[in-house]
């Protein structure tokens, strides 16, 4: 059993993020309280006693204090919003983190290395197939069967690269086909089939299924190929 | 002694009657509850090929209603129940509501030729293989779902009254909603 390495450090981080994302939460329960308390004693200083006769006060006083005062309440009040606003982003950004952090243990215990099988696929040009649909065999298995619709298919002719499939397999030799559905040239039903023998070790195996055009021919090109 | 064993015959078959009785509604009463189960809840995410045109994947219409009515050629009502949709389709799909047809059809061939026969104005989606009615637990056709924005399903109609007010009033209420950003 070697997943102390995998397991432990997400683990820690996870916690370490989680202790990190509740101090602000305390920080800010402790904040709000006290700013409203510093905010009920100047409400009554913005107002002159009403009981004050005017005469007996300069008159340049009141006007500027009254001015004065509610403009500090108002600064402190925007700064203890700003605060707080800061706060909740700080406090997205760990909840954001911390569910990366989730997700990269789930994907350690799930699927350890030492098994771990991804699928990749990826498409260059594509003027002479339009991809609809990818069904995946391992050992004779189906073990995924994905239709694209024109959003994905663009975002693959962009560049994309999309995680097909990711599994768990036994060391040892194994063979992977992948059956490719869609439109080519000249708007006519394509399938085509490709295959790979490959052997899995101790790593992760990463494969990958790329889609060319072969210009010469004016035909889909179909490889896979096998990131050691 | 025949006649006694005549009564026990006659309340034996009785007792099984009302025991068989008994399981069938409770079986019945289970698929009623079924569809209720999957209210407020996220709807499930498909991918299915439609009778014409491309390919389409649920998720990537969060942000906007959806409606999706389950159907087949062998329910007589089904037919009525789509050109009601169409009607509020055509009615609302400026403010941004989508509507799919899914068929839940074992012959796609007979599900294609429906489809052609019933043109619609949104998508009729093939689920030849019944994962999507599954994932949604349909158990009457015609069905119908009425998912919000946020991808949550809100409403759902096992009965073929889409001309009801309370669908329009529902539709209404899943387009004045806005969607909270995350």
């Amino acid at each position: 059993m070697n997943f102390p390495k995998a397991t432990h450090s997400p683990m820690n981080t996870m916690m370490h993020r989680l202790l990190r994302s509740l101090w602000p939460l305390l920080l800010a329960s402790l904040a709000v309280p006290a700013l409203a308390a510093d905010a009920a004693p100047a409400a009554p200083a913005a107002v002159p006693p009403p009981t004050a006769p005017a005469a007996a006060v300069p008159a340049t006083t009141p006007a500027g204090d009254a001015a004065a005062a509610p403009a500090t309440a108002d600064s402190d009040a925007g700064a203890a919003t700003r605060s707080l606003d800061e706060q909740i982003q700080g406090l997205k950004k760990d909840v954001v983190d911390l569910n990366k952090d989730l997700f990269m243990l789930e994907e350690d215990l799930l699927f350890p290395a030492n098994t771990q099988v991804a699928v990749f696929v990826s498409m260059d040009v594509g003027d002479f197939f339009a991809l609809d649909s990818i069904t995946l065999k391992i050992d004779n298995h189906d073990v995924s069967n994905y239709l694209y619709t024109p959003r994905e298919v663009s975002a693959l002719l962009k560049g994309g690269v999309q995680r097909l499939y990711v599994g768990n397999l036994k060391a040892g030799p194994h063979e992977l086909v992948a059956l490719f559905n869609g439109k080519g040239p000249h708007d006519r039903y394509y399938r085509r089939a490709d295959s790979i023998r490959f052997t899995k070790g101790v790593g992760a195996k990463y494969l990958e299924l790329k889609i060319t055009d072969y210009q010469r021919a004016q035909q889909p090109e179909f490889e896979i190929k096998d990131w050691d | 002694m025949q006649q006694q064993q005549r009564l026990e015959q006659g309340f034996g078959r009785s007792l099984a009657l009302l025991v068989a009785c008994t399981l069938c509604l409770a079986v019945a009463r289970a698929e009623a509850r079924a569809p209720a189960d999957m209210l407020s809840r996220p709807a499930p995410d498909f991918a299915l090929p439609a009778a014409a045109g491309s390919n389409v994947r649920l998720s990537e219409y969060l942000g906007q209603p959806v409606v999706l009515s389950f159907w087949s050629s062998r329910c007589g009502r089904c037919a009525a129940q789509l050109a009601a949709l169409d009607r509020l389709y055509a009615t609302y799909h400026s403010s941004g509501l989508v509507v799919f047809g899914v068929s839940v059809e074992d012959d796609p061939q007979r599900a294609l030729d429906y489809a052609h026969a019933h043109q619609t104005s949104f998508p009729l989606l093939l689920d030849g293989a019944k994962s999507v009615s599954r994932a949604f637990e349909i158990g009457v056709l015609p069905t119908t779902v009425l998912i919000d924005r946020g991808g949550v399903v809100r409403y759902m109609h096992s009965d073929d009254r889409p001309n009801d007010p309370s669908y329009v009033a529902q539709i209404r209420a899943l387009l004045d909603d806005r969607l909270i950003p995350p």
